[in-house]
């Protein structure tokens, strides 16, 4: 792991993510507390934890969809709590790719449109960046598909190329693989990584799969208290 | 079968109980839950309901007050009997005595005139405000009581005869005059008064009374009261009508009272020929048919805000079934049949409805009794005049209109009780869906409009316009229906590249093209609606308009009476117009003389018209005649009227020509290649019809003839109206005054000048029809509530897709931005339908429904300008309303129900 951004002991590259003591609660019942941890540029992260946790409250706090109740995110640089509603809106755009569990495509747009979505709303139209990724992700030739004629595992991919088109720092991945076999989860994670990969992507992934999590650089485990290495995995301890 | 259709599920004990009654608690927390949306709902029915129900029972009230007054004023006599038209010699009198089964006839004399209390006959010219009978918009009565005649109608009868016949309409003397002249009843120099008539006139019993008698006053001593109610009524003795009215020997009715066993019908085939025998009721009978298209249009136009209600029933139900799609998946997985899911939405529409009827019910009930106090139940059409009708229920009505309340409420569901049959739970559990939106097919949509268009094609049914109104409501449907088509056709357009939004919009809207229909069905209705009132209100103002430029082409109008009816006794005679025609500062004049004929018994009497038509192309508005159903043959036939009144033209007999209004087309069947027969009590007079004329002032005809013809004719050379054309240098004020100084009394004649006729008649016009702009804003507002609260249903239903556009950088202005975008382009889809169904629902009401109830025609006027200003301004507060309403689909629900899996 050592070659790995971000793996090495006391090298600290270019760090996209920052989240220092965030704490986030629902009227008087805590969710979290004193959570922090980094994710460096082209680092992939995966996130462990228990249901209820606030694992998906976490993210939405890093894309700035939440509030968080105390602490700061740091996104890029950038501290998402002082910016205003549409500012986090182009940070999203710029910055974030999102792949969910439900897959959540639009169903009245065509699979290379919906692909294409991120980098319209950027102002650019790339047709031949979208038919990459579409081979990419093992879609070729189904651009013109609608979403109600996909499988799951189709529309997961195109989720993931969604995801990656307009070229993201970070990408948050909440339980990707969680409505899919474990054959086609396995495949789906692949895709993943390699295009994070091959753009450079970080990517911060929520899971319950400890074999998705054990593909990852690092594993953290969210606990109501904050994150804590997963001690199971090689990486653990690290930027936490 | 448990469950299932009937929505019925055996009880263990062997009971059943229905599913809405077992899901009661369901019910009744979405009503806790939503207590505004769910009473906007119920107000809309109940608005809907109060409107018709009111309309029915003022009118009702009315009829039967009318009726009321017309029987206690004629009694209750077991036959009537008269000519087939006008009066006639009473030798007949003597003829009927003898005829088999007739115990008691009682001859009757009865016409219209003016009454001023005091002896002068001195009444104060005033201005003349509105002219002719039968009129609706354009012109209406004038408030004689202003100029201090009162008009009245005189029943003059034998005392002696009548007593058996129709006591309760037997006059009742004072007692100062009764201690006087035992044979009160009998006394020529003695009227009686009903209330209504002392109640205007001022009079006590003693006083004097001057009733007009053609050029001069009568005086009479007021003797006593009549019990009758209704419009004024002056009874005296018949042999003192007769000689004081220039009515000798003749008579207007005979009333009789039948041997024991003699029905009315056996006398038939005994009278004497010549005499018809006439129903009882035929007075109440004329008035109800006078009134019938007027009153029924009034109830459809009441019945379209019940129509316009059910689209927000269905708004509102199917955004309650929207956001219980969950709850409907649950119980759909616990066991609830589809049936039954159907039932319970189907329950709560009805309890929606019966509580939005019952509030109508009292509402209308209400309004009736307000309407009944305030307007004497005249709702504009002046067609009760002089009556003061109590509310009277209406058991049968209550029931109808209550179940049409019920009605439209279930019709609005019936879209959404569907929705959550069809829904899958499974698919609904996981939010994938609500439920299938029913899509109304196209061809289903262009049948209801090819539908429409034959209907509209159709005659009239017993003289009502029922087969268009048919047309009008299939046109709706089918136009509603024909959204998601037009959304198809709109949006086949090549998509908007250059914007992600508009793209976004573009394409979900023709995606979900099905659900447009929910969406923009009540705008659809309602701009049609307004189209088409707005057309068919211009149109009207516009014929009214060129119609009043071309029968009112003088400067000064003088008239003797306001109604055909008083023209008999109103009147000048032929040496006044000389010595008019002589006065410094008048030019021109032109004298008309009008007659009131009656044709058939039950129908109101057409006009006579005598005036100068040297040039009828230049003195009538000519149009095209009407067709009449049978063509030629159908004319002689008589069309729906009778037999008789209308004969074929051989061309042969030197016969004087006359211009007939549509009304006697439609009515009658005298159309140009007949010749019309008017009874007149100088003889038959036979007319060639030459040609046909517009006349909005008499809905139930009029006939005009050149009155030099006339005057040779008949040797009537009396005078009613004068039109004067001034000098340039004239006093309109000084011309006045002189006319005034040449009539026999100054307070015979009522004057107007051409401008304030044409203003008045305009502003009577457009304050008849305010009514429609605010009927327009209503019917406009339920159908933008209507696509709140479709799009709020929308909004829950898609709030992942909402929370997924977030999620990729979408602020919140651009998600309810795209919102906005898509419900533009479903508007603008149906606005077109919108506009192109109000266009050609227009066309039914000015070229089919308005001809069919009230016998004239109209050109269509398209006002393009408002027309577009009313489609933008649908469009803009349609898509305020979305952007309003889509505020949810940036809310942190939205953008947190992406993580909703299930």
């Amino acid at each position: 792991m050592a070659a790995h951004p971000g793996g090495a002991q006391g090298m600290i590259p270019h760090l996209m993510l920052e989240i220092h003591d965030l704490s986030k609660t629902y009227g008087e019942a805590p969710v979290f507390t004193g959570v922090s941890m980094r994710v460096a540029a082209g680092e992939f992260v995966a996130l462990l934890g228990e249901s209820g946790v606030g694992k998906s409250t976490l993210l939405n706090c890093i894309a700035g969809l939440d509030e968080a109740s105390a602490g700061r995110v740091m996104l890029g640089g950038q501290e998402v709590g002082t910016m205003d509603g549409d500012a986090r809106a182009r940070l999203r755009r710029a910055r974030l790719g999102f792949v969910f569990q439900a897959f959540h495509v639009l169903p009245h747009l065509d699979v290379e449109d919906n692909v294409g979505l991120p980098l319209r709303l950027l102002g650019r139209r790339d047709d031949a960046r979208v038919r990459r990724l579409l081979e990419a992700v093992g879609l070729a030739g189904l651009g013109a598909r609608m979403p109600a004629q996909l499988s799951g595992g189709q529309l997961q991919r195109v989720a993931i190329a969604r995801a990656l088109a307009h070229r993201p720092a970070l990408i948050l991945a909440d339980e990707p693989t969680g409505n899919l076999d474990p054959a086609t989860a396995a495949r789906v994670l692949d895709v993943l990584l390699a295009q994070a990969r091959a753009d450079g992507a970080a990517c911060l992934l929520v899971t319950h799969s400890l074999a998705a999590a054990a593909r990852a650089d690092r594993v953290l485990r969210l606990t109501s208290h904050g994150v804590v290495p997963h001690a199971a995995h090689p990486g653990a301890g690290v930027m936490a | 079968m448990p469950g299932g259709r009937l929505g019925r599920r055996r009880a263990p004990g062997g009971l059943e109980a229905p599913t809405w009654v077992r899901l009661w608690p369901l019910l009744t927390a979405e009503w806790r839950h939503h207590p505004w949306r769910h009473a906007a709902a119920v107000l809309a029915v109940a608005l809907g309901v109060a409107l018709a129900w009111s309309v029915h029972l003022i009118n009702g009230s009315a009829l039967s007050e009318f009726s009321a007054a017309v029987r206690s004023a004629q009694g209750e006599p077991d036959a009537v009997v008269r000519v087939a038209a006008g009066d006639f010699d009473d030798g007949w009198l003597d003829r009927l005595a003898v005829v088999p089964g007739v115990r008691q006839a009682s001859p009757v004399v009865s016409f219209e005139t003016y009454a001023l209390p005091g002896a002068s006959g001195q009444a104060p010219a005033a201005p003349l405000s509105k002219p002719q009978d039968g009129q609706r918009a354009a012109i209406a009565d004038p408030d004689t009581r202003a100029l201090g005649r009162v008009a009245v109608r005189v029943v003059a009868m034998d005392a002696l005869a009548a007593a058996a016949i129709a006591p309760g309409a037997l006059p009742q003397p004072s007692p100062a005059v009764r201690a006087r002249q035992p044979l009160a009843l009998l006394d020529p120099n003695l009227v009686f008064l009903n209330p209504a008539a002392r109640d205007r006139l001022g009079l006590a019993d003693g006083q004097t009374l001057a009733l007009q008698a053609g050029p001069h006053w009568r005086h009479f001593e007021v003797g006593g009261s009549v019990a009758a109610a209704g419009p004024p009524l002056v009874v005296l003795d018949i042999a003192a009508a007769q000689a004081g009215f220039g009515l000798e020997g003749r008579l207007s009715r005979i009333d009789l009272r039948l041997a024991p066993g003699v029905a009315a019908a056996d006398l038939a085939g005994a009278l004497p020929p010549g005499l018809v025998l006439v129903p009882a009721d035929e007075a109440a009978q004329r008035v109800s048919n006078l009134s019938r298209a007027y009153r029924v249009n009034l109830t459809v136009l009441a019945l379209v805000a019940l129509f316009v209600g059910a689209f927000l029933v269905y708004s509102v139900v199917a955004l309650s079934v929207a956001q219980r799609a969950p709850s409907f998946a649950l119980l759909g997985v616990l066991g609830l049949t589809a049936g039954e899911r159907r039932a319970l939405v189907l329950a709560e529409c009805a309890l929606l409805g019966l509580a939005g009827s019952a509030a109508g019910l009292a509402l209308g009930a209400g309004l009736a009794l307000a309407a009944l106090r305030g307007l004497a139940g005249d709702l504009g059409g002046g067609y009760f005049p002089g009556i003061a009708p109590a509310l009277r229920w209406d058991g049968l009505g209550l029931v109808v209109f209550g179940a049409l309340g019920v009605a439209s409420a279930l019709v609005g569901g019936w879209v959404p009780a569907r929705r959550a049959q069809s829904l899958q739970p499974a698919q609904a559990l996981k939010g994938l869906g609500g439920g299938a939106a029913t899509v109304p097919p196209t061809r289903a949509a262009l049948a209801l409009l090819a539908l429409g268009a034959g209907l509209a094609l159709l005659p009239p049914v017993a003289g009502l316009p029922l087969a268009a109104y048919a047309s009008v409501a299939a046109l709706l449907v089918g136009g509603v229906a024909l959204v998601p088509g037009a959304v198809q056709v709109l949006l086949a357009l090549p998509r908007p590249e250059g914007s992600v939004l508009a793209l976004l919009a573009w394409q979900r809207a023709r995606h979900q093209r099905h659900t447009a229909t929910a969406a923009v069905a009540g705008v659809v209705a309602s701009l049609a609606l307004s189209v088409a009132l707005t057309v068919m209100v211009t149109s009207f103002r516009q014929g009214v308009t060129d119609w009043l430029d071309r029968v009112l082409p003088a400067d000064l109008y003088a008239r003797t009476a306001s109604s055909a009816g008083a023209s008999a006794q109103a009147w000048l005679p032929q040496d006044v117009l000389a010595r008019v025609q002589a006065l410094p500062g008048v030019r021109r004049v032109e004298a008309s003389r009008l007659r009131s004929v009656a044709l058939t018994p039950g129908r109101p009497p057409v006009t006579l018209v005598a005036r100068d038509l040297a040039d009828p192309a230049a003195a009538l508005p000519l149009v095209q005649a009407p067709s009449v159903p049978g063509g030629l043959a159908g004319s002689l036939r008589g069309a729906d009227g009778p037999a008789g009144a209308v004969e074929p033209d051989d061309g042969h007999a030197d016969l004087p020509e006359a211009w007939v209004s549509e009304a006697m087309v439609t009515l009658y069947g005298a159309a140009p290649g007949t010749v019309l027969r008017l009874p007149l009590d100088e003889g038959v007079l036979r007319l060639r019809v030459r040609g046909v004329w517009r006349d909005y002032a008499r809905q139930f005809g009029a006939v005009a003839v050149d009155r030099g013809v006339y005057r040779r004719l008949t040797g009537d050379d009396r005078v009613n109206d004068l039109a004067l054309w001034l000098a340039p240098a004239a006093s309109m004020d000084s011309v006045q005054a002189a006319l005034r100084a040449v009539a026999p009394e100054p307070g015979m004649l009522e004057f107007a000048a051409t401008q304030d006729l044409r203003r008045l008649s305009l502003a009577i016009f457009d304050r008849s029809f305010a009514v429609t702009y605010y009927l327009q804003a209503v019917a406009i507002g339920i159908g933008l509530v209507g696509v709140a609260a479709s799009l709020s249903a929308q909004v829950l239903a898609r709030r992942k897709e909402f929370g997924l556009l977030s999620h990729l950088g979408l602020t919140r202005g651009q998600v309810v931005g795209v919102v906005a975008g898509e419900t533009l382009a479903w508007l603008a889809a149906g606005a077109l339908v919108g506009l192109g169904l109000g266009l050609a629902i227009s066309v039914v009401l000015v070229h089919v429904v308005n001809p069919q109830s009230f016998h004239w025609t109209m050109e269509l006027v398209l006002p393009w300008a408002r027309l577009a200003a009313l489609c933008a301004a649908v469009l803009l507060a349609g898509t305020a309303t979305a952007a309003f309403s889509a505020r949810r689909a940036a809310s942190r629900a939205a953008v947190l129900s992406v993580k909703e899996d299930w």
